[in-house]
């Protein structure tokens, strides 16, 4: 679970272009929107889209996605969830 | 009559406000040394693509050389830019990027448009005035001065105009400022013979 949040914090500086914000400034619990790393709209397609390219887990119910995109942990707890039954 | 107060240049080669070089380009990457340059600190010019990078780094050379632009209203100031290949450079990015397997970014597809360039600038600058991106086949002086003088009145008191291209490789950006009175800086008439001879500037 450590090494996918680490991954997970690489792929999402990535994949948003957030070639400001290091790893080591993403804590696991901060929030992706909102007053955390201020995550816009497009950002969370794109992380939609990050779920799918490099962990091959889709959000079957668009509505989860709040839920699912709070902070590197959910998205964790989700991944590994979804694997887990499928 | 109304006047350009302000003007800036970017091509591969240089950056240049009112002429004068404010930055040459000496490496790999010169957008984004451009962007350093600047100083500030804007996470969003980073999901931009090239042509809104572009304008928006010319915006910002011209905007900080002219302390008069703070002074108007946020919807006071119209955006007038237009160009020849609209975002055909993202278009193509955009395409390749889903016909060779992969997925299809969202965040890309925001820039297959060429007017977000204005939302990028607006945005930034929290400015809420009238905007045009028009799309000719060549710099278009004449438009240059029609629009604007159409548009200058009780409402709109100063406009950015910019001409910006991006084709492959190449980049060129030129934008100007007017506005109803002379600056401090500049003192030069709004005419399509001013705007075409410091567009040329740019390849001179």
């Amino acid at each position: 679970m450590g090494n996918l949040k680490e991954d997970l914090k690489s792929q999402i500086i990535e994949q948003l272009n957030l070639e400001e914000v290091s790893v080591s400034e993403i804590e696991d619990d901060m929030p992706l929107f909102g007053d955390g790393l201020s995550l816009d709209s497009i950002d969370a397609l794109e992380l939609i889209v990050l779920l799918e390219q490099y962990h091959g887990v889709r959000i079957a119910n668009p509505e989860e996605g709040k839920k699912i995109f709070q902070s590197v942990n959910s998205m964790a707890e989700y991944i590994i969830q979804e694997k887990k039954g499928a | 009559m109304n006047y350009i107060t302000t003007y800036c240049h970017i091509n591969s080669e240089s950056c240049k406000v009112n002429g004068a070089i404010v930055a040459e380009n000496t490496g790999e990457n010169w957008l984004k040394d451009l962007y350093l340059n600047l100083g500030i600190k804007y996470p969003k010019f980073h999901k931009m693509d090239t042509l809104s990078q572009v304008a928006f780094l010319a915006s910002e050379f011209l905007i900080r050389s002219n302390e008069d632009i703070g002074k108007y209203k946020e919807d006071e100031i119209a955006l007038i830019f237009s160009n020849k290949t609209s975002s055909l450079n993202t278009d193509i990015k955009y395409q390749n990027s889903y016909e060779n397997g992969g997925t299809a970014s969202p965040a890309m597809f925001v820039y297959t448009l060429p007017n977000i360039l204005l939302g990028e600038i607006s945005i930034r600058n929290k400015w809420y005035g009238e905007h045009i991106f028009t799309l000719f086949p060549t710099f278009n002086q004449k438009y240059f001065v029609d629009y604007p003088e159409a548009l200058l009145g009780e409402y709109t008191k100063a406009c950015l105009c910019g001409w910006v291209e991006v084709n492959n490789d190449k980049i060129e950006a030129f934008l100007f400022f007017i506005e109803k009175k002379a600056s401090k800086q500049l003192n030069l008439l709004h005419t399509e013979q001013n705007i075409e001879r410091l567009y040329k500037q740019a390849n001179g």
